[in-house]
Order: structure tokens, then C-alpha cells, then sequence
């Protein structure tokens, strides 16, 4: 099986300056609250402030997970990896096109920042792209079948698409 | 020190970075646009004192209206009231571009974009720092401690972006010539007064403090919805280029079904 990296990129950044803004939102909530006395702060906005917080969990357990990228070839399937949350399995006999251009962004974006782009984002001009790429949309290596587009950013371009293309026999 | 320079300086630096931020990677980490960011801090100060005061006590003792009347305040006393900062601050933004250095990159709607963006940040910035001075020099807020000053990090984050977003649309106009300037500047100036409508009427007693506050959260909306729209309009021309730079390495032929 061969084993291919992403090219580099810092969108863990993003992940990381995400759930702070998450953290930010809840303590800016609630340290005014700290300035009344005990029995009058609303302890509703505090539990509900406290769950905004949790959702920084998961952003930041995806930062943590950003060296863990990778693209997995072996006879019959290309498989994309992040963490354990993400696994996407293409039959490499299911492959229409293999092509690098540029995608066109949409504000309706899924888990999406400069660098890093993650599970089904819709795009205009190509529509869903199941992500697993340091890029959000320059340089995207598109792979499609005849149901799914899937989008990676290998460092090895040249060596991916060879390997793609001696196993399908492009 | 007055507690609020505290959550100012906090403001400044994360506006700044995420702003700032933005504008240099959705340009393609140009940091030329990040210069920009200086352009505009000392604006706000100076419109605020010299041109903005100064108008509004003028009008205002030249039609005999005493200030801070709430409700028994003349409509067209209102309007003017609502219409001065824009009209003067969607003005006063573009004065950068009388150096070279802010004009540089207004050769394409991109650049328009981005330099727009950056400039109208910069005021924002510097307007955060003058409504820090402003609100320090009132005696009742020295008992709070800094982060009671939440309310002023949210507004002034979201402001930062309204800021920008205004100034995008009129540099962005100017891009495409003197009509479309005129335009964009028109533009400009009904988004800002839409802003600047919850404030306005919390002051007149019309809305409550907080319902004048939440006002922006649907402005935001507005501005981030136009800025998509500049933002891939300026992306168009790029993309056009780009698509035309394709690279197809592999295309199963339409008779070869799958296995």
C-alpha cells in the first residue's frame, strides 16, 4: 500500500482561532454576569453558555488531528483519512476523471477555512465535493465517480496520479 | 487606567487579526494590504472632532434645536442626525486613496476588494479606540471592571466588518469608473445609515438598549451576504483564467463501462 501526504498548510490555525471564538462568545456572555451578585445571575444563560463552549471540543480535537491527513493506495481502492472521523473509500474502478483546477467557493460552506477542508462542502461550480484537502479550493486534485467528486491536495501530485493511473490503467 | 482601554486593547488586537487576517489570506497573502491596515486608525478621531461635531452644533443652534429632546426632536432634525455619519465617514474613508501606495492595487475588482476592505477596517479600528477614549472619559463607567466591557468587543468586532464592507463597495464602484464611484458612495452611505438606524432610535427612546444592540446581528447578515457577493464577483475574472488552466490527467473514455 502506498501512502501519501497532504501538501503542508497551517488551517489547523483556523480550527484553533474557531474554538476560541467559540470560547470568546460564551465568556463575553458571562463575565459581565460576574459584576452582579450571586443571586442574580441568570444561571439559564450560564448552562447555555457552557454548551456553546462544548461545541470547541470536537473544533479543537480536529485541530489535533490535522497531521493525520492522508491518502491510502492500495490495488483497489484510493482511501482519504482524517483522524478518526473521516474515511472516505473510492473504488478505484468507479473512477471517471482525475483533474487539478480550482474550485469556486460557496457561502453555504460545511467544514471549510484557507488550508483545510473537510466532509461534503458544496461548491458553485462543481457541486458537492466530499473534502479531505489542505486547500479550500486552489489547486484541488478532483477525483470523480459516478456518484461522488472527491477533493485532496496530495504533496506527491504527480506521484498520486501515476500510481492512480498504472492501477486503472489510464 | 480608565478599565475599558483594557477590552479595547483586547478588541483592537483580535479585530485586527481576524480581519486583518482575512483580507491577507483571501488575497493571497499579499501583505500589502496589511499596510493599509495603518491607513486608516487616526480617521474616526479626526472626523468625529473636526467635522462631525462641529456640523451637527452648527445646524443645530442655526435652527435653534437644543440637543438631546428624545421623542420632541424634529423629524428632519433626526434624519440629518441619522445621515451626517455617513455621509462624512463614507467620505473621509476614501482619503487614503489620495497616496499612491492605498491606489496601487485598484487595477482590478480584486484588488478593489481587498484594499477596500483593509481601509475600511482601519477606520473601524480606529473608531473602536475613540468610542474606548470617549466612553473613559465618563466618570459612571470607571467602577467597572474591564470585562463588563463585552458589549463594546462584540459591536466593535462586527463594526470593524460593516466598515469594511462599506468601503469595499465603494472603492469597488470607483474601480469601474466615476458613475459606478458615485453609486457605490450612495450605497455606502444607505448601509451605513441602516446600521446606524438601531442606535439611532435607542437614543431617541424609540427602541430599548438591548433591542438597539441586537439591531446589528441582522446588519451583519446584510454585510456578509454583499461581501460574498463582491467577493465572488472579483473572484469571476480569476476563475475564468484558472478554469482555463485545468489540468485533466485522467478521463475514462465514454464506451468503457466500469467493471
Amino acid at each position: 500500500m502506498l501512502v501519501f501526504k497532504p501538501r503542508r498548510s497551517k488551517g489547523w490555525i483556523w480550527l484553533v482561532a474557531m474554538a476560541l471564538v467559540i470560547i470568546g462568545i460564551s465568556a463575553a456572555t458571562v463575565l459581565p454576569l460576574l459584576t452582579l451578585p450571586a443571586d442574580e445571575v441568570p444561571r439559564g444563560v450560564l448552562v447555555l453558555m457552557a454548551s456553546i463552549a462544548l461545541f470547541s471540543v470536537p473544533t479543537l480535537a480536529l485541530a489535533a488531528w490535522f497531521p493525520t491527513m492522508r491518502y491510502e493506495l492500495d490495488e483497489h481502492t484510493l482511501t482519504l483519512r482524517y483522524g478518526p472521523v473521516l474515511t472516505y473509500r473510492i473504488p478505484l474502478h468507479e473512477i471517471q476523471t482525475i483533474r487539478r483546477r480550482n474550485l469556486s467557493i460557496s457561502p453555504w460552506s460545511s467544514l471549510r477555512f484557507p488550508g483545510i477542508a473537510l466532509f461534503t462542502i458544496p461548491y458553485t461550480d462543481v457541486g458537492n465535493v466530499k473534502m479531505c484537502a489542505t486547500a479550500a479550493a486552489t489547486g484541488i486534485l478532483l477525483v470523480e465517480t459516478r456518484k461522488d467528486k472527491y477533493g485532496l491536495t496530495p504533496a506527491d501530485e504527480e506521484g498520486l496520479v501515476a500510481a492512480l493511473r498504472a492501477r486503472i490503467g489510464g | 487606567m480608565p478599565p475599558i482601554y483594557i477590552m479595547a486593547v483586547i478588541t483592537l488586537a483580535v479585530s485586527a487579526g481576524l480581519w486583518g487576517g482575512l483580507v491577507y489570506a483571501w488575497s493571497g497573502c499579499d501583505r500589502h494590504y496589511l499596510w493599509l491596515l495603518l491607513l486608516g486608525l487616526p480617521l474616526s478621531a479626526f472626523v468625529n472632532l473636526m467635522v462631525k461635531k462641529p456640523l451637527v452644533v452648527f445646524v443645530g443652534q442655526a435652527a435653534n434645536v437644543p440637543p438631546s429632546q428624545g421623542l420632541a426632536t424634529p423629524l428632519w432634525f433626526i434624519i440629518f442626525l441619522l445621515l451626517v455619519p455617513p455621509v462624512t465617514e463614507e467620505a473621509i474613508k476614501l482619503a487614503p486613496l489620495l497616496l499612491p501606495l492605498a491606489r496601487r492595487r485598484i487595477n482590478s475588482r480584486s484588488g478593489a476588494l481587498w484594499t477596500g476592505l483593509a481601509l475600511g477596517v482601519s477606520f473601524g479600528l480606529g473608531e473602536a479606540m475613540f468610542v474606548a477614549y470617549g466612553v473613559a472619559q465618563s466618570p459612571q463607567y470607571a467602577a467597572y471592571p474591564w470585562y463588563a466591557f463585552t458589549g463594546y468587543f462584540g459591536e466593535r468586532m462586527m463594526v470593524c466588518f460593516c466598515h469594511g464592507v462599506m468601503t469595499a463597495v465603494v472603492i469597488a464602484g470607483l474601480q469601474q469608473g466615476k458613475a459606478r464611484a458615485v453609486a457605490g458612495y450612495l450605497a455606502a452611505v444607505g448601509l451605513h445609515a441602516l446600521l446606524n438606524l438601531g442606535p439611532v432610535l435607542g437614543q431617541l427612546g424609540l427602541l430599548s438598549a438591548t433591542a438597539a444592540g441586537l439591531s446589528l446581528v441582522p446588519s451583519l447578515v446584510v454585510f456578509t451576504l454583499i461581501f460574498e457577493w463582491l467577493r465572488r464577483r472579483a473572484a469571476h475574472g480569476r476563475d475564468s483564467q484558472e478554469v482555463a488552466a485545468e489540468v485533466v490527467y485522467f478521463r475514462r473514455s465514454p464506451d468503457e463501462t466500469p467493471q
